[in-house]
């Protein structure tokens, strides 16, 4: 084979892959033989094209709307509560335990509480949102704040930067690698609890539109938003991934990695 | 920092917060309507003493434990597969990462449809939010085995089957092992939300295999007990910790390099 | 007679150890007057106080016992006018060659095209054009070390504290860099020279480059003998003298029984 030809094989690889899924898939609705169980492709993607037309927009758009409020709240209080815990061994000896008692307990745990809370609407995803995303991003950076070098600091400090300029400039910037794979932590297990909490204590977004075709036994609809949810999931992770390439590439690893 | 200190300062906090909560229920005179620390052990100890909650308990985790096994005959091979094989990877990493990217309770209604509601339902949304962990870990585990061992055992005569047995398998195991902790972390969540979402979807046809979530969705819609749902949420906070401790636990002891 | 610059008076430093056990002590009574414009090199054993008594004048952490006084002052912090090169380089990872040579100007206030134009100077005259834009991880040994050179020159320090500095490269880098060092400090015969404290491993090395060479013990770690060496400059032309092999051998041998004694310790 020449090189130009094995190149080429070796780009399309990932399609196969793709491929051979939707393949399989429809090979399965064949066989069923029945609409509902495994809808065929043609319909899902009939469904995914009506969707865009009317309601999809707004779906995608409320769903987003939960996720930046909880997603963005509980970033921001792990970022704080891991500064402080890194700050002050007091606060850091209360902060632990519960830390550790609480992150092991999955988000979606919360739902019948938070349902209590704040009753089916835009209070539950959001709240489970803010738990999910709350914790990776926390252990993460405590863990990255506590593990910068002590000789980075040493050779700021012989500089003569002030103690402001060791956080914004050596503390924070030798941690971001940390903090940035929290983040993506964070938002993987967020994208789940939107999910989950749509789809039971919700008026609307992409979780609760499922829910919404069942009551209809539209499988067809089922199974896009289900494709919808991947596709954007997916699209969100790949955004991540990019903002970590761009802020590091400086670092050994992820920089090499390209 | 003393060690008194370090777990007296977070008890000290505890209490403190439970007694102002409790304080504060009984000056509002809203007990019943908002749990209440007293009030909430006293419905555990209720439920506890009848099996409600202990019943419950048990068919949850028997679910877990078989949607775990599930995902765990399922994704090693995958992962191994993928994580020898190159091509495999690069074939097979964009469809993982676009079914991963689908929460598993997206799936409750196929699932229901596939599988029917009597418990089933729920152990496919469990394995299949357990098997990625399991194939990312496998494929992690495989891909990191030293090069140069592998040739040294190659070299020493070693075929296929005890290079796999005496070099690729030890070396993977830590790695395997830290999968599994996560897909046990992962599996217990998603049937509390799987049981909770079948169980909204049909309260009271399916006692029979009623799991704890289905259980907090009766409690919450049909007797609207607050105490005994709180109880139920430390339930399984306590099963989540226990379960993440023990197999921590189990990792240092069985493999004391993998964890620092 | 000039004045010390740097005093260490009776400088004892403990540390706790980890795990129960006694305390460490990593210097014991040390005595050490550094005059203005002097090349000092301090050689010793592994573990006899030389990284502990850099790190004390440098002021990241405090003696013990007893005092450091830098120009009279007693060392609390650390400071612009004591520049550090650390044995591992500490570059920071995320600012690249021009960025981490000019954060001491920026620390310290200096405007953005001053600090600009003093680090394309201490580039060129470290060897670095047209690396200025390469992060750390790009460069090989001896172009960080080059790096950590420049970016300690930065701030003008008076006091160069350097800890190994050329440990890590190899012997052709090593030597190339211990001319250009002697160079840039002005052993040519300057005017005004900056004080240096430099701890090596390497004996030649240490004879080579200084007006004095300090020899430590350890257990405790303390202050053996000061060799004095009155060898012309500039010293690039004394490599193969006898006079410097004679020194050397001086010096090899205060220091061959502790060094026996320390392998000895570690192999217990
Ligand atoms: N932060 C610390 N905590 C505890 N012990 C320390 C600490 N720093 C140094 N020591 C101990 O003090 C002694 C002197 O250490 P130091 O690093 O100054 O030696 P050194 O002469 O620089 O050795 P080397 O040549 O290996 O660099 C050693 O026994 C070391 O273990
Ligand atoms: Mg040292």
């Amino acid at each position: 084979m020449s090189s130009a030809l094995r190149r080429v094989a070796t780009a399309a690889q990932p399609m196969i892959g793709i491929a051979a899924l939707i393949a399989a898939w429809q090979a399965a609705s064949v066989i069923a033989a029945n609409p509902t169980l495994a809808p065929p492709l043609g319909a899902i993607a009939r469904q995914i094209a009506a969707m865009a037309s009317t309601d999809l927009l707004n779906d995608v758009v409320a769903s987003l709307v939960h996720l930046l409020l909880g997603y963005g709240c509980g970033a921001i209080l792990g970022l704080v509560l891991a500064l402080l815990a890194a700050r002050s061994e007091w606060f850091a000896a209360i902060l632990d335990p519960y830390v550790e008692f609480l992150r092991p307990i999955s988000a979606i745990a919360w739902i019948p509480i938070a349902i209590l809370l704040f009753g089916v609407g835009r209070g539950v995803p959001v709240f489970l949102i803010f738990y999910a995303s709350l914790f990776p991003i926390l252990v993460s950076t405590l863990d990255g704040v506590r593990s910068v070098d002590r000789g980075l600091i040493n050779a700021g400090r012989a500089l003569g930067a002030s103690r402001r300029l060791v956080v914004t400039n050596i503390i924070l910037p030798a941690a971001l690698p940390s903090i940035l794979s929290g983040a993506r932590l964070s938002l993987g297990v967020a994208w789940v609890a939107m999910v989950a909490g749509e789809l039971v204590g919700a008026d609307a977004g992409l979780g609760w539109r499922i829910m919404w075709y069942q009551e209809f036994f539209s499988m067809d609809g089922v199974m896009a938003t289900i494709v919808v949810i991947g596709a954007v999931g997916w699209l969100l992770d790949a955004l991540l991934r990019a903002l970590q390439r761009r802020l590091l590439a400086w670092s050994p690893t992820t920089g090499a990695r390209g | 920092m003393s060690p008194a200190l370090r777990i007296g300062l977070p008890l000290g906090a505890l209490v403190v917060i439970l007694i102002a909560w409790e304080t504060a229920v009984r000056a509002t005179g809203t007990a019943g309507l908002v749990p209440s620390p007293v009030n909430v052990a006293r419905a555990g100890v209720a439920l506890i003493a009848d099996g409600t909650a202990t019943r419950a308990l048990a068919g949850s985790l028997q679910r877990v434990l078989i949607g775990f096994c599930v995902a765990a005959v399922i994704g090693v091979p995958i992962g191994l597969a993928i994580g020898t094989a190159p091509t495999l990877d690069r074939i097979f990493r964009p469809v993982l990462d676009a079914m991963r990217s689908v929460a598993p309770i997206a799936w409750i209604p196929m699932a229901i449809l596939w599988l029917g509601v009597r418990g089933d339902a729920a152990l496919f949304v469990v394995a299949y939010a357990a098997v990625f962990p399991f194939i990312l870990n496998a494929s992690d585990a495989a891909r990191r085995v030293d090069g140069s061992l592998l040739a040294a055992a190659r070299s020493l005569g070693a075929g296929r089957a005890l290079t796999f047995g005496a070099v690729i398998t030890p070396s993977a195991l830590p790695f395997l092992f830290t999968g599994a902790r996560i897909a046990m972390g992962f599996a217990w969540g998603s049937i509390i939300a799987a049981e909770l979402a079948i169980g909204i979807k049909v309260t009271g046809q399916s006692r029979a295999v009623a799991g704890l979530g289905q259980l907090m969705v009766e409690t919450l819609y049909v007797r609207r007990d607050v105490d005994a749902l709180v109880f139920y949420m430390l339930m399984i906070g306590a099963v989540s910790f226990l379960i993440d401790f023990g197999m921590r636990r189990a990792q240092i002891r069985l493999m004391p390099w993998t964890l620092r | 007679m000039t004045v010390a610059v740097l005093r260490l008076a009776g400088v004892t430093k403990t540390f706790r150890a980890p795990r129960g056990g006694g305390d460490v002590v990593a210097l014991s009574g040390v005595d050490l007057d550094v005059r203005e414009g002097e090349f000092l090199t301090v050689v010793g054993p592994s573990g006899c106080g030389k990284s502990t008594m850099l790190s004390l004048v440098a002021g990241f952490a405090q003696p013990t016992a007893g005092e450091v006084l830098f120009q009279g002052q007693p060392v609390l912090e650390p400071g612009p006018e004591r520049g550090v090169m650390f044995q591992d380089y500490a570059l920071f990872p995320w600012r690249t060659v021009m960025g981490n040579i000019e954060f001491g100007p920026y620390a310290l206030g200096v405007g953005k095209a001053e600090r600009r134009g003093r680090a394309r100077e201490l580039i060129q005259l470290v060897g670095l054009e047209g690396f200025e834009d390469r992060y750390p991880h790009e460069l090989s040994g001896g172009m960080r070390q080059r790096c950590a050179l420049a970016r300690m020159l930065a701030n003008n320090p008076t006091m160069w504290l350097m800890d190994e500095p050329l440990a890590a490269v190899d012997l052709q880098t090593r030597i190339i860099l211990q001319d250009e060092l002697l160079r840039l400090w002005g052993d040519g015969g300057s005017a005004k020279r900056s004080t240096v404290l430099f701890v090596t491993h390497g004996i030649d090395e240490a004879v080579l480059l200084a007006d004095r060479v300090v020899v430590m013990a350890r257990r405790p770690g303390r202050i053996k003998a000061i060799v004095d060496v009155n060898l012309p400059r500039p010293r690039a032309a004394q490599r193969s003298s006898p006079a410097l092999a004679e020194l050397v051998g001086r010096v090899w041998d205060l220091i061959r029984d502790e060094a026996v004694r320390a392998i000895a310790e570690e192999t217990n």
